[in-house]
C-alpha cells in the first residue's frame, strides 16, 4: 500500500508540472520496477525501443509489462487517427468537392449582382459565426433543383432553383447559416473520418493526399457521395439547423428564416423533385424541432425579414 | 487460506495488475488537462477576429477607440442588448459588438496532441498552387479534375468563387441599410 501511496502522489505531482512529467520527470523520481518485470531490451519488432515516447516512459515506471505498453500505443494510435483533420487539408478537400459540385450541378449561375448579394448575406452570417477567420466562399449552380449544400474548408452552394423559391433575405440568411454551421462544426470531416476509406489511416496531411492520390480520390468520391446522395446524418442535420439559427439571430436576421423556408419545401415535397428531400431529415419533423429552438428566444421582435431587398435584388434580376 | 488472507498478504506473486487502471486513470487526466482550452476568466472574453472595433459610444458609427486583434483579451464591464461595453488590455473603454467576441481565447492550432505521446510525427506543408501562381486551383485539385476529366469551365468557377473578395465598405454599407451585424437591435 506505500508504493501505491507513493505512485498516486508522484503521479498527482506530475499533473501539477506536466511540463516535467514531459521532461521524464517520473523516470528519474519512481522506483524502477523489479528487475523480474524487466521485459529484455529487444522486441518483437524493437519498436518500442526504438521510439521512447511518453506512453513508453509511464508505463516502464508502472512496471507496466511491454505487451499491455503496445497494446495501449496502439490504442492511442487508433484514437490519433480519429484526430480532427487540419484546417490546410479540409481546404484541399473542399476545393476537390467544389470542383465536383460545379461540374455535377449544371456548373456557375451567370449573374454576378446575384452573386454579389449571395456573398453580402453570406459574409454577414460568417462574421458572427464560430469560425470567422475561416475564408467562406459562396456561389450559386446553374440548376433548377432546390438544393444547398457545404464543402469543407467554406464552400458554400446553392442552387438557382432553391434561390428563386426563397421569399425573403431572412430565409437566404437562414439557408445560409445552416450550411456555415455544418463547416463550422466540421460534420462532413467527422464523416469522413471515421468513414471507410480514412478509419484506417494514422495520418491524413497534404504530404499524405500527395502522395497517394488514389486515396484522395477516394475520400472525394466519399464526400461527394454524402453531399449529393446520401446526406449526413440526421443528428448533424438537426445540429445544423440549431446552430444556423443561433447565426442568424446573431447576424440579426429574424431566426425564422429557415422554417420559412421548409414550410415552403414541406408544401412542394412530394411534387417537386428534389435530391433535397433524400438528403435531409423529413420537413415536418425538422420543422417541430424548430419551433422548440426558436420558443427559446425572447428578443426577436424587431429582427428584419428584408423581403423588399430581396426582391430588389434577386426577383427583379 | 481465506480470500481475507490473501489481501493482506504482502505481494510476492508478481501479479501487479492493479498497475494497470491506476496507469489508464492517470493518463487520462494528463490528457485531459493537455487537450482542456484555455481557461476563461468571468467577465474576460477575446476577439474572435482581426479588427473588432471598440467605439466611443453604443452606436457603431461613433469614435473608434480601439480596434482589437484576434485573441485581444477585453474586460466586460456590462452588457446592453447586442453589445458590451469593455475594458481593454491598454485601459480603453468602449462598445463592442458582443457576438464577435467570444469565451475561448481562439487557439492557435498548435499543441502537443496524440502524436507527442505515440513519438510519431506529422509533416504538415502548405500546398502550392498548380502552376505556383497566386491564383488557380491547388495541385490535389488540379490532379483530381484531370484524372476525372472535369471541364476547364467548372475549374475556372471554383477559381473564380475563392478569388472573389467584397469591399469593406460595401459589406459595411450592406449591414447597415439592413440594421444587421454591428447595426443590428436597434444600434445605428
Amino acid at each position: 500500500m506505500n508504493r501505491l501511496r507513493r505512485i498516486v502522489s508522484l503521479g498527482i505531482l506530475c499533473l501539477i508540472f506536466p511540463s516535467m512529467g514531459c521532461a521524464g520527470f517520473l523516470d528519474d523520481l519512481l522506483a524502477p520496477p523489479p528487475p523480474t518485470k524487466q521485459e529484455p531490451a529487444s522486441s518483437q519488432d524493437g519498436t518500442a525501443k526504438e521510439s521512447p515516447d511518453l506512453i513508453q516512459g509511464l508505463g516502464e515506471a508502472f512496471g507496466l509489462k511491454k505487451k499491455k505498453i503496445d497494446l495501449l500505443k496502439k490504442g492511442v494510435g487508433v484514437v490519433e487517427a480519429l484526430q480532427p483533420i487540419g484546417e490546410e487539408e479540409e481546404i484541399v478537400l473542399g476545393e476537390a468537392v467544389a470542383v465536383e459540385a460545379f461540374s455535377r450541378f449544371g456548373g456557375e449561375f451567370p449573374n454576378q449582382a446575384w452573386n454579389r448579394y449571395l456573398n453580402l448575406v453570406g459574409e454577414t452570417i460568417v462574421e458572427v459565426s464560430d469560425r470567422p477567420t475561416l475564408d467562406f466562399h459562396f456561389a450559386i449552380l446553374n440548376s433548377q433543383e432546390q438544393n444547398a449544400f457545404a464543402a469543407p474548408g467554406g464552400y458554400i452552394f446553392i442552387t438557382v432553383g432553391l434561390l428563386k423559391s426563397l421569399n425573403n433575405e431572412a430565409e437566404l440568411a437562414g439557408v445560409l447559416a445552416h450550411e456555415v454551421a455544418h463547416v463550422t462544426k466540421q460534420h462532413m470531416l467527422e464523416t469522413i473520418r471515421r468513414g471507410a476509406v480514412l478509419g484506417s489511416v494514422s495520418e491524413f496531411t497534404l504530404a499524405a493526399m500527395k502522395k497517394d492520390p488514389k486515396m484522395f480520390s477516394n475520400v472525394i468520391d466519399q464526400m461527394t457521395d454524402v453531399l449529393f446522395t446520401k446526406g449526413l446524418d440526421q443528428e448533424k442535420e438537426f445540429e445544423a439547423d440549431v446552430v444556423g439559427i443561433e447565426y442568424a439571430y446573431r447576424a440579426g436576421y429574424h431566426p425564422q428564416g429557415l422554417k420559412d423556408y421548409l414550410l415552403t419545401l414541406a408544401k412542394a415535397e412530394g411534387q417537386a423533385q428534389s435530391r433535397f428531400f433524400t438528403t435531409h431529415p423529413s420537413t415536418r419533423e425538422r420543422i417541430g424541432k424548430i419551433d422548440t429552438v426558436l420558443n427559446g428566444y425572447s428578443d426577436l421582435q424587431g429582427l428584419p425579414f428584408l423581403t423588399t431587398r430581396f426582391r430588389q435584388y434577386v426577383k427583379a434580376g | 487460506m481465506t480470500p481475507f488472507h490473501r489481501k493482506t498478504e504482502p505481494d510476492h506473486t508478481g501479479d501487479h495488475t492493479w498497475r494497470l487502471p491506476i496507469f489508464l486513470a492517470m493518463a487520462a487526466l494528463w490528457l485531459g488537462i493537455l487537450w482542456s482550452p484555455s481557461p476563461s476568466w468571468a467577465g474576460t472574453l477575446f476577439a474572435k477576429q482581426d479588427d473588432v472595433k471598440v467605439t466611443a459610444d453604443k452606436a457603431p458609427t461613433s469614435t473608434v477607440v480601439a480596434i482589437l486583434k484576434l485573441g485581444d483579451a477585453v474586460t466586460v464591464l456590462s452588457e446592453e442588448g447586442r453589445l458590451a461595453k469593455v475594458k481593454t488590455a491598454s485601459g480603453k473603454t468602449g462598445w463592442v459588438f458582443k457576438f464577435r467576441l467570444s469565451e475561448e481565447r481562439p487557439s492557435s492550432g498548435s499543441g502537443l496532441g496524440l502524436s507527442g505521446l505515440t513519438g510519431r510525427k506529422t509533416i504538415a506543408a502548405r500546398e502550392s498552387r498548380a502552376g505556383g501562381s497566386i491564383r488557380g486551383l491547388k495541385e490535389s485539385t488540379e490532379q483530381y479534375a484531370k484524372e476525372k476529366q472535369i471541364k476547364q469551365e467548372h475549374r475556372d468557377a471554383v477559381d473564380r468563387m475563392e478569388a472573389f473578395s467584397l469591399p469593406p465598405d460595401e459589406f459595411l454599407e450592406f449591414k447597415k441599410a439592413g440594421h444587421l451585424g454591428e447595426f443590428s437591435g436597434g444600434a445605428q
